[in-house]
């Protein structure tokens, strides 16, 4: 498969980026969406160029270290899935591929299309923990949860701190972030004490980040 | 944002309720403003109420929207939406067009200032025509097309407003979720046909003086 990329070209923090376009040739359908940027900054090494900085660590979807933003989607044009999930068949033979770097003030890009999102850290540091020692590992049954509390605190904690709701939505706000964790500590019995306190103070950190505010988009 | 624009919402309700009256001829909306008139106390405590909660939201709205554009300084060159709908991404845009038609309409119908033709007619009891100023308004297309327009900006805010401003206040429960995601376009719908309702009998004469 051939593609045609637009890609997010940016020296440093605060320098004047712009668009640069490349041809990735040779790329099997199998590929993942990082995979075919590997083989393309192969290619601009290879020519002498300076290659094209991206983050990335798991590669399986875990860590929430992947972060482009695909033809104007966050992740890519696919549903529940981070960009290194992302697989090039999914594409048109010969598609124009745009790829952005996440766009927010409380995210200033590194280099290319890597953005620092330790704002985000800030935001747990402010609240997104149990301040109690539990101790050692105690018996799985002494503290009961039902499974529908159990079941919706889990899937508030999938969230794995990528940062595109930050991305996505309008007005760059992190509302989402702060929802997840907010509401996977507040459902379980070791979280609930701290639950009020918690929120005001994540939410004064999102605040001071700079992130937008959450205008219920739906 | 939310308490103001409830309070604006509630007051959009009444209005379309009251002036609904047109229907039921000149006898019962002229007495009715007259009735409001008659009390007025009452009157200019609302319109203070009114013109301060106004005032309220759209200052809020002001400081709201310009902080949320610093949030997102370079802008993205390509963009997709996949869920937020497009009365809740155009909140400014549309609160934009009602502002410039409800200055728009207490000029034309309040202060008589675009129109004064039916300013000072009274009707066969005394009572300030008002009945006759809507027939007589809504006969120029002109008039009609700019109603029809505000309505439409009016419709596309509340949308988004009502549901939104219910989230904003934390109401949020699985067996009501449903009701509060139709409240939006349902309070929307039922507004804007009242009043359109209104402009379009004038227009084709089922209404009339
Ligand atoms: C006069 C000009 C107006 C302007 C400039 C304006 C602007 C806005 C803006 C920018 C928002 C915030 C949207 C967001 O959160 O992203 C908003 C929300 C809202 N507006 Fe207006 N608006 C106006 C008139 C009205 C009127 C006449 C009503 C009622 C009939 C109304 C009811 C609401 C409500 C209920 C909300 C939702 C608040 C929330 O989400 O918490 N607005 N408006
Ligand atoms: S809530 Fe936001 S930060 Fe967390 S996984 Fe989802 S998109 Fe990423
Ligand atoms: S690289 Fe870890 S989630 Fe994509």
């Amino acid at each position: 498969m051939k593609f045609t990329l637009n890609i997010w070209r940016q020296k440093g923090p605060g320098e004047k980026g712009r668009f640069v376009t490349y041809e990735a040739g040779d790329v099997s359908s199998g590929m993942s969406f990082l995979e075919m940027l590997d083989s393309v900054n192969q290619g601009l090494i290879a020519k002498g160029e300076e290659p094209v900085a991206f983050e990335q660590d798991c590669r399986e979807g875990i860590c929430g270290s992947c972060s482009l933003v695909i033809n104007g989607i966050p992740h890519g044009p696919d549903r529940g899935i981070t960009t290194c999930q992302l697989y090039m068949r999914r594409f048109p033979d010969g598609a124009v591929i745009r790829i952005e770097p996440w766009r927010a003030r409380a995210f200033p890009i590194i280099k290319d299309l890597v953005v620092d999102r330790r704002a985000l850290d800030r935001v747990m540091q402010a609240g997104g923990y149990i301040s109690v020692n539990t101790g050692g590992a105690v018996d799985g049954n002494v503290l009961l949860v039902s499974k529908d509390q159990a079941e919706t605190a889990m899937d508030a904690a999938s969230c794995i701190g990528c940062g595109a709701c930050v991305a996505a939505c309008k007005n760059a706000s992190a509302m989402l972030f702060v929802a997840a964790k907010v509401s996977h500590l507040a459902l379980l019995p070791q979280g609930k004490p701290e639950r009020t306190r918690r929120v005001r103070a994540m939410l004064e950190a999102m605040d001071r980040e700079g992130f937008g505010s959450c205008g219920n988009h739906r | 944002m939310a308490l103001s624009g409830l309070g604006l919402v509630i007051y959009v309700i009444f209005h379309m309720l009251g002036n609904l009256q047109v229907f039921e001829g000149s006898h019962a909306l002229n007495g009715y403003a007259a009735s409001l008139r008659d009390m007025p106390i009452l009157l200019w405590t609302a319109r203070i109420g009114l013109l301060s909660l106004a005032a309220l939201h759209i200052v809020l709205a002001i400081q709201l929207t310009f902080r949320n554009r610093r949030a997102r300084p370079v802008a993205y060159a390509v963009r997709e939406y996949r869920q937020a709908s497009f009365a809740s991404r155009t909140m400014a845009a549309s609160g934009l067009v009602l502002l410039l038609f409800i200055i728009f309409h207490l000029l034309h119908l309040t202060a008589d200032v675009i129109d004064p033709f039916s300013a000072d007619r009274l009707d066969a009891e005394g009572h300030r025509d008002v009945y006759g100023k809507i027939v007589h308004a809504f006969q120029n297309p002109f008039i009609v097309a700019l109603y029809v327009a505000g309505q439409l900006g009016l419709g596309l805010h509340l949308t988004h407003a009502v549901t939104s401003s219910l989230q904003t206040l934390g109401l949020e429960h699985a067996a009501f979720n449903r009701l509060f995601n139709a409240a939006g376009p349902t309070v929307a719908l039922l507004v804007v046909l009242g009043n359109v309702a209104i402009i379009l009998a004038v227009f084709f004469g089922i209404v009339r003086g």
